[in-house]
């Protein structure tokens, strides 16, 4: 039983780091940003080459990806979104623009790594096991699920009282307004893109050292998931994000314990319609000026 | 406008000459093959195979094991006089993209024999199209039920396969298991895919038959990221061994949260599990598998193959490449036998003649349901390379 709350947990920390960048880019800009999960998974190649390639330590691999994937998002907002934005294309245009990048971006990390899943170099990543009893807690796991906590209390103080937080919070409200009352929209948009895609990234790093396996595409079974932490939270809510991701953890886990295995995408779906049901903006769902 | 109707009319009569041109050009150079009796016409030979999508890690081993069959049977001259000319279509590991390689091979290359494609729920779209058009095809990599024999889509007496099926390995595997490690009781981590929900079946039933109980069946879908509670449910039930019937992704991680939570447990897999992919896994230990080949085999068919295609591509081939050599192989030795290689029912007969022929896999016959008939190996890993269980 710890061992499954334990496991929940985990799963859920994951959920929200990947979920809360995916709600950062919502809230503030509006737009669905469907390279995120490849940015997810570019996070742990990047990792990996620095780990491989360039012979650096997981720690400072970890820090790499985070910085290279914030670079990408900018990167990716220049290409993707900027000249859309530009000429205020429907945000239909935004998603399917950001797809594309998503589908190049794959086929370059298959045409370098392969499309088959591979491994980090033996014992490179920190094996630790706990043992409570019976129970088998793995060190990876604790670390992955205390450094998820302080990422996102860490972004909850940035957008709550740091200047760049008020520019955001300006910029979600309205763009135009934000522009006259002088916030450097330009550079507020560049942070959003770089922290949601910096954390995005560092997701994918930890997911792949909890597993010790990456792959082209192991973002993709996350991005249903993040639609749906995101729906149960409120859409664009930070906090609700992060609730909603816990809470699907558990569900999943709690589903896979008391019920047939085959029953438990239902019961997790089931929850997502109940919430849709009872509120449906979401469980923190607000007008846009608050949420962020 | 009286412009633009000329540039209408210009662009027309261009397109018309390409037209003519295109047409005209084959039908000299076949009239001029046809008096000049003396090189016989190229055999074509469709491989239709997952260059990209999911599957796309089967290559290029796949289609490497064919092109270096074909060059070896082309140099030691041919079929009957004729050479054979392989053309390669990707499958793109979806049903669609194989029905048109199949169709494009069958209505535009006017091929002898079709091998491929790469994954079964490929091949039970594309198959029926050479049924219905009567073209032999040879499946190489399809490892699921319903590929021969007895078909959902109808009558499949025009498909062979030279991949050991699930119902040949599993038991093999079982037994073995079984046998080594006195399996009293396992718990089955399956996936929801076509592959390993036949998987399972055969699995159940294979167990069923050594007397061994499956306390437990926990279920996974493909779009699940943490394996960590399928195994802690497994192990509430204290099984002698974990059955992952998956592919090879998830199987990584069944096998490390294994090694983590119930460490000395082994893990028995299907097909999924034969992956050079989980070589590198640092728990690739736990495996036991039943394989269509082996590396380790003396065999002179499996020793020569094995340094012919290191010579030539400079990496070491694996399972799938001495498939798919095998199935070249196995093709061009019923050509030979049917007299006339672009006579498929002829073919066709000759295939089903196949007896104990010398191949990488060992003594190859095809039964009675156009199966492969074949040893099994039953491997575990070691030193990252799968060697022998027992």
């Amino acid at each position: 039983m710890v061992e499954q709350l334990y496991n929940a947990v985990f799963v859920g920390s994951i959920y929200a780091l990947f979920a809360l960048g995916f709600a950062l880019v919502f809230s503030v800009l509006d737009i669905l940003n469907l390279a995120h999960p490849t940015t997810f998974m570019l996070g742990a190649f990047a990792a990996y080459f620095a780990m491989a390639t360039l012979g650096l330590p997981w720690y400072a691999a970890a820090v790499v990806a985070f910085l290279a994937c914030g670079a990408f998002g900018v990167v990716l907002d220049r290409v993707a979104f900027a000249p859309l934005r530009r000429r205020s294309a429907p945000a239909l245009s935004a998603m399917i623009s950001s797809l594309a990048v998503s589908l190049i971006v794959v086929r370059l990390v298959e045409l370098r790594y392969g499309g088959d899943f591979i491994t980090f170099p033996a014992g490179v990543v920190p094996s630790l096991v706990l043992r409570l009893g019976d129970a088998v807690l793995e060190g990876i796991r604790l670390g992955i699920i205390v450094l998820s906590i302080v990422l996102m209390l860490g972004l909850t103080y940035v957008v709550r009282r740091t200047q760049l937080g008020r520019d955001l919070r300006a910029l979600a409200e309205n763009p135009r307004a934000a522009r006259i009352l002088g916030v450097d929209v330009d550079r507020a948009i560049a942070a959003t893109f770089f922290v949601s895609s910096a954390l995005g990234g560092l997701a994918g790093v930890l997911l792949a050292f909890a597993y010790n396996t990456l792959d082209s595409k192991m973002g993709l079974p996350l991005e249903l998931r993040a639609f749906t932490v995101m729906v149960v939270g409120g859409m664009g809510s930070l906090p609700g994000a992060v609730i909603g991701a816990y809470i699907l953890g558990l569900g999943e886990v709690a589903s896979l314990v008391y019920l047939p295995t085959e029953l438990r995408d239902a019961f997790a779906f089931g929850l997502l319609f109940l919430v849709l049901v009872v509120r449906p903006t979401g469980l923190l769902g607000q007008r846009s000026a608050d949420r962020v | 406008m009286t412009r633009l109707r000329l540039l209408g009319a210009a662009l027309v009569g261009a397109v018309l000459v390409a037209a003519c041109g295109g047409t005209s050009t084959p039908g000299a150079s076949s009239t001029a093959a046809a008096t000049s009796a003396a090189p016989k016409a190229d055999v074509k030979i469709g491989l239709a195979t997952a260059k990209s999508g999911a599957a796309n890690f089967y290559n290029p081993q796949q289609s490497n094991g064919a092109t270096l069959a074909v060059e070896q049977i082309n140099s030691a001259g041919g079929v009957n006089g004729a050479k054979l000319q392989l053309i390669v279509e990707d499958d793109g590991s979806a049903r669609d993209q194989g029905i048109t390689a199949f169709r494009k091979f069958i209505e535009q290359d006017k091929v002898a024999a079709i091998l491929g494609p790469t994954l079964s729920a490929v091949a039970a779209g594309a198959h029926p199209v050479a049924q219905q058009s009567g073209v032999p095809v040879i499946a190489i990599s399809n490892t699921g039920l319903g590929i021969v024999g007895k078909c959902d889509y109808g009558p499949c007496d025009w498909i062979f396969r030279a991949s050991l099926g699930e119902q040949s390995a599993v038991p093999e595997t079982v037994k073995a298991a079984t046998g080594k490690l006195g399996l009293k009781k396992v718990v089955i981590i399956y996936g929801d895919g076509k592959f390993e929900l036949d998987d399972l079946k055969i699995f159940k039933d294979a167990f069923a038959a050594n007397g061994v109980t499956v306390a437990k069946e926990i279920a996974y879908t493909a779009k699940d990221v943490d394996f960590a509670p399928f195994v802690t449910q497994a192990k509430a039930e204290n099984p002698d061994a974990i059955v992952a019937s998956s592919l090879a992704g998830p199987a990584g991680k069944i096998l490390d949260e294994v090694a983590k939570q119930m460490p000395g447990k082994r893990v028995i897999g299907g097909n999924g599990l034969n992956s050079a992919a989980l070589l590198s896994n640092a728990n690739a230990g736990l495996i036991v598998v039943g394989t269509a080949w082996s590396k380790a085999s003396t065999d002179k068919a499996n020793t020569d193959f094995i340094a012919a295609y290191k010579a030539k591509f400079g990496n070491e081939p694996d399972q799938f490449a001495a498939q798919s050599y095998t199935a070249m192989i196995v093709l061009a030795d019923a050509m030979k036998r049917s007299g006339n290689p672009t006579d498929k029912a002829a073919l066709k007969k000759a295939l089903e003649g196949t007896k104990d022929l010398a191949t990488p896999l060992g003594a190859f016959s095809f039964t009675a349901d156009h199966d492969v008939k074949q040893p099994t190996f039953v491997m575990t890993v070691k030193d990252g390379q799968f060697t022998p269980f027992n």
